[in-house]
Order: structure tokens, then C-alpha cells, then sequence
């Protein structure tokens, strides 16, 4: 993870110094503005009250609400590029945009590992209840106060939570993947599996 | 029973047992499997009398876990997967993709492949919205405008399909550009020539068709009077709840709200081109696809241009064989036909994504439903869920 430029950067790009201005009235510990994404982090007791503040700041339309598992341990696909020094947690992040021009902002919060538990965000955007039942469902994350926490996409009886790094994908257990036959090793590299079936 | 379904549904219809309700509440389910649905969504409706006193939409039946899947796949293949999320818009669904994918790298692509990118994102739209336009006033009783719109439709399919190969699945979008012409390959050295012979009179010729089948399509449809009757006024969406549930794109403009990301994002060069924002302030079904109608004219305006402007560059910028993509995390959205389709990537240096977060236009617009559906008689449902021109794949992912 990179580290905020806001204690570095001397003079701060248009971006910057607006992701500079929300993390002040949401509360943000520290922000980032690289690739022309904003991140504001704040803490997870300060959740509810930051989205509000930027709603009515005039960030008043919400996109969408997720997460991300950071795990050492990683069942498929490729790990993190911390490696061992990662620290362990869930991400949740709420994209905000405005209406009226291009301003957006991606507000973050950690949360602990073992109680993965945040306030909900059905009270200020109707819209999050949707967002917040596939984030509980898919991480296992427990939105305190949401009115109907029931699985999304999933049958009811499901168990476990698919999009935690420690959850492994049966076809990839079965066959795995992409094996020998890889469609982007270069085409001077010798191809047993390739030979033989032409 | 109830550990069966925790929504008491079951209860409900199956026991008759006393549940608070007024009346003779009656349980109704439409779908899985029903027309009105545009695929596999299941609506749970408990009635009162003719009126909807609560409605519960049950998606997921056509969930494929893109999000995981993105996690076991390259960079390169995840268009193949994205651009069967909307598969009534494959095309316009991987820009936003390889554009995210392009930030993290710090490469742009030539401005011709922005150019040509921009043209099939248009073709596109306008091909969505004459779906749209045919199965609309097909959902209200009308089966004669979709013989119409599909049959121009087919004319912009011949185009996308000219330069892409494919009708629906494009996946013509590389990181850096655009995949070469077919049939051009590496012995291609006149950059003029990527685009099939005939492309730009083909495409004079289908603008002409589109705008007048939209004429053909106000005589017959917006002009109706059993049309209006049964979509003016129907299933009110106000701009304060489209901005709290997330609708975006046409939903939004027929709300009043005046944002097109066409405008306000530069993933594509929009910029150089004049065309007016369409926005409709009732609201309501009829405004919806109103709104459509309007984007289709504005669509047909901005091809026109592009065609005539056309930059002379390669097609693709130079980017390494074997993508590695540096670690960081962006997110792009881009104004497809259906509204604000994002793509959140976090990369970590290697070869394959570390998550990626797809945000599409139907998942949100269509979260409003059991808000706006109370009260509503279920003639009436039919009319504004088919107004909000959702596809379950976008919904589901």
C-alpha cells in the first residue's frame, strides 16, 4: 500500500489538494490521489458519520460499496506485493460521486480480521442495502443496523465466503490453471501441450 | 419453514397463518422464468388486491462470480470475460476495463484507437437502445415497433461486426488500443486501411436509417395514445432517490438529472465532439424511454462527426508482451448505454489482478424497485421494470 503524499507533496495537484480538503471534513486519518482516484481512509467507528458529511458536501450519489480482503495466505491467484510484512485486515470502501461535475471520492475504512463488524449505510443511501447484503455475503462482513442482512446472490444455505482470499475455486482445484498451455508465453518458448495437438 | 425462506414467504402462502397484513394479502411470484423479467430474475409481489403492498426481487440466478474469476485471469483475458456482463453492450463494457488497466500502466492509447473505440461505444449504444425501443412497447402491448427497431439494429451490428468480428462479444479492446483489422496483421502498413472497406459510407448509410427510424418510432410509439396511457405518469423515480440508489445514465436523465460521464470522464475523447446531454424531468416510464429515444439521435450526431475527423496514428502504443501490472489501484467508469458502468482495480505487480470490483449500471438501477413498485398495480410493475432497461447479466455479474 502506498503511503499518503499529503505530508510530502509540496504543492498538491488540483486532485490532491481536493482529496486534501474532504479527509479534513470527514475526519480522514491520511489520503491518497494517485491514477486519478481518490482515497480517503477514515476509522471504522467514524464510518457513517464521514459518508454522511460527504454526502452533503455534495457528494451525493452513491456508486457502489465493497471490499477487499488483504491475507497473507492467498487459496488462488496471485498474493499481495507486501508479502509476509502485509498486514492482515478487510478494507471496506464506498464510492461517492457528485452530480453536478467530475468530483468522486473512494472513502475507506480497516477492519479487524477476527470481528468484521461495521454500522450499515441503509440509514443515508437507500441504495447501500443491496451493496452492503453482497459485501456480508461474499466477505463475511456483519453491517450492524441493516435492515434485512440476508444473502444476495447466493442460496440462502451457502457456506462461506467466496471473495475472502481463503476461499478456493473448485475449477481451479480440479484443473489447474493455466497449466502448460499459457497464452501469453512468447512464442519462441517451447510448447510441449501446443505441439502435440497440432 | 421459515429456516427454508426468511422472508416469511413461505409462510404466508403456504399456511395462511395470521400475519399482520390488511385485507387478503396474496403472495405473487413473477419469474423466475416470465417475460417481463429479461432473463432469470424472480419477483416476489405481496399483493393487495390489484396493488403491490411489498415486492422483493430475488436475483442471483445467473451469478458467474466475475469478481473471483478476475482474480485467476490476466489482464488480457478479463475482456473476455467483462464483455458478457452486458451482453446487449459487450463493446462498451471493456473501455472502462482496459482504460483502468492503462492508468495503472501509465500508457495511453493512440488517439485513432480512442477514435475507433468511440465509434463502436456509440454503435453500441445506439444497437442497446433500439432493443430497448423494440421490446418496450412490446412489454406495453405493441408488437409492431420491434420489427422496426431490430431491423435497423441489424444494419449497426453488420458495422461493429465489420471491424470486430463479433456482433455481441466484441473483445476488440488491447491494453494500449485496439486489435489490428482482420486480416490485417503485422504486414499491414497503411493505418488508413484498418478499417474494412466501405466502413465509413456503411456508416453514413446506417445513421441515416437509425435517425429515420426514430421519426418511424415517435409516429408509432411516443405519439400512441395507449402508450402514454400506460406510461405517463407510471413509476415516478425523483432525482433524490436516483442519486441514493445509484441509478445512473438514462434512469437518471429522465429524472432531471442532467450528468452524462460522457462529459465529465476522459477515458474517451468526447470532448471533441458537440452533442447535447438528453435529460427528461417527469420521471417516469414514458420519460425513460423518451430519454432513449433522444440518446439514439444524439448518438447517431457524434458518429457522424467522428467518421469525418478521424486521426492518422497506429493502433496500438507500445506495451510490454507479458503484462505486469505495477502495484496501485484505480478506478474508471465510463457512461455505458445503461449508465455508470466502473471497473475499481487493485494491482499488485503480477501478472493477474488482486481484486477487482465491477460496478454496473442494472445492479443499482433496478435496487429501487421495491421502493417505487408500493402502491403500484402489477400492470403497472411490468411497465416500469421494463422502463428501466436492465439486463440480468449486468444485474447478477
Amino acid at each position: 500500500m502506498t503511503d499518503s503524499p499529503s505530508e510530502t507533496t509540496d504543492t498538491p495537484s488540483p486532485l490532491g489538494s481536493f482529496a486534501a480538503d474532504l479527509a479534513g471534513d470527514v475526519g480522514g486519518e491520511r489520503w491518497t490521489a494517485d491514477n486519478g482516484t481518490v482515497h480517503v481512509y477514515v476509522a471504522p467507528e467514524q464510518w457513517v458519520d464521514a459518508v454522511t458529511t460527504a454526502r452533503d458536501r455534495g457528494l451525493n450519489f452513491f456508486s457502489w460499496l465493497s471490499a477487499i480482503d488483504w491475507s497473507k495466505h492467498v487459496e488462488v491467484g496471485e498474493p499481495a506485493a507486501d508479502g509476509d510484512d502485509l498486514e492482515e485486515r478487510y478494507e471496506v470502501l464506498c464510492r461517492l460521486s457528485s452530480l453536478e461535475d467530475a468530483a468522486a471520492a473512494i472513502l475507506v475504512t480497516t477492519l479487524d480480521k477476527e470481528q468484521p463488524v461495521l454500522d450499515s449505510l441503509v440509514p443515508v443511501f437507500g441504495g447501500a442495502a443491496w451493496h452492503e447484503r453482497e459485501c456480508a455475503e461474499m466477505f463475511g462482513i456483519d453491517f450492524r443496523g441493516h435492515p434485512n442482512l440476508i444473502k444476495l446472490y447466493l442460496p440462502q444455505e451457502f457456506e462461506g465466503h467466496p471473495l475472502r482470499k481463503s476461499f478456493a475455486l473448485g475449477s481451479r482445484e480440479v484443473k489447474p490453471w493455466p497449466g502448460t498451455v499459457d497464452v501469453e508465453e512468447l512464442p519462441s518458448t517451447t510448447n510441449p501441450e501446443a505441439g502435440e495437438a497440432s | 419453514m421459515t429456516q427454508l425462506d426468511p422472508r416469511g414467504i413461505v409462510e404466508i402462502s403456504d399456511g395462511g397463518v395470521s400475519v399482520e397484513l390488511k385485507g387478503e394479502a396474496m403472495t405473487l411470484n413473477i419469474g423466475p422464468q416470465h417475460p417481463s423479467t429479461h432473463g432469470v430474475l424472480r419477483l416476489v409481489a405481496e399483493v393487495d388486491g390489484e396493488r403491490i403492498a411489498r415486492l422483493d426481487p430475488t436475483i442471483g440466478y445467473m451469478h458467474r462470480g466475475k469478481e473471483k474469476l478476475a482474480e485467476v485471469r490476466t489482464y488480457a483475458q478479463i475482456t473476455a470475460l467483462i464483455n458478457r456482463i452486458d451482453w446487449v453492450s459487450g463493446f462498451a463494457n471493456e473501455v472502462p476495463f482496459i482504460v483502468g488497466v492503462e492508468r495503472l500502466l501509465g500508457v495511453e492509447a493512440p488517439p485513432r484507437a480512442q477514435y475507433i473505440r468511440l465509434i463502436l461505444t456509440e454503435l453500441t449504444r445506439i444497437s442497446n437502445h433500439l432493443v430497448f425501443a423494440s421490446s418496450y412497447p412490446l412489454e406495453l402491448g405493441a408488437a409492431t415497433p420491434l420489427m422496426y427497431a431490430l431491423r435497423e439494429r441489424e444494419f449497426v451490428l453488420d458495422l461493429i461486426e465489420s471491424v470486430t468480428g463479433g456482433r455481441f462479444h466484441p473483445n476488440f479492446n488491447r491494453v494500449g488500443g485496439v486489435k489490428p483489422a482482420a486480416g490485417g496483421g503485422k504486414t499491414q502498413k497503411k493505418v488508413e486501411l484498418d478499417l474494412p472497406a466501405g466502413f465509413y459510407a456503411g456508416v453514413e448509410k446506417a445513421m441515416d436509417r437509425v435517425d429515420a427510424v426514430c421519426d418511424e418510432l415517435d409516429d408509432l410509439v411516443s405519439g400512441n395514445e395507449m402508450i402514454q396511457a400506460r406510461a405517463i405518469g407510471v413509476g415516478v423515480i425523483t432525482a433524490e432517490d436516483a442519486a441514493a440508489y445509484g441509478l445512473s445514465g438514462p434512469n437518471a436523465r429522465a429524472s432531471g438529472i442532467t450528468f452524462d460521464l460522457r462529459k465529465h470522464e476522459d477515458l474517451l475523447p468526447y470532448g471533441d465532439f458537440e452533442f447535447d446531454v438528453a435529460v427528461r424531468h417527469n420521471g417516469d416510464s414514458f420519460d425513460r424511454y423518451m430519454v432513449r429515444i433522444d440518446e439514439i439521435r444524439q448518438s447517431t450526431r457524434i458518429v457522424r462527426q467522428a467518421i469525418h475527423s478521424m486521426p492518422s496514428s497506429p493502433l496500438q502504443a507500445k506495451v510490454p508482451r507479458v503484462l505486469k501490472v505495477p502495484p496501485g489501484s484505480v478506478y474508471v467508469r465510463g457512461e455505458n448505454p445503461k449508465g455508470e458502468m466502473g471497473y475499481y482495480i487493485v494491482a499488485q505487480g503480477g501478472r493477474v489482478p488482486y481484486r477487482v470490483k465491477i460496478r454496473s449500471a442494472s445492479f443499482s438501477n433496478i435496487s429501487v424497485m421495491p421502493k417505487i413498485a408500493v402502491g403500484q398495480l402489477i400492470p403497472d410493475l411490468v411497465a416500469t421494470m421494463g422502463s428501466l432497461d436492465f439486463v440480468l447479466g449486468d444485474v447478477d455479474r
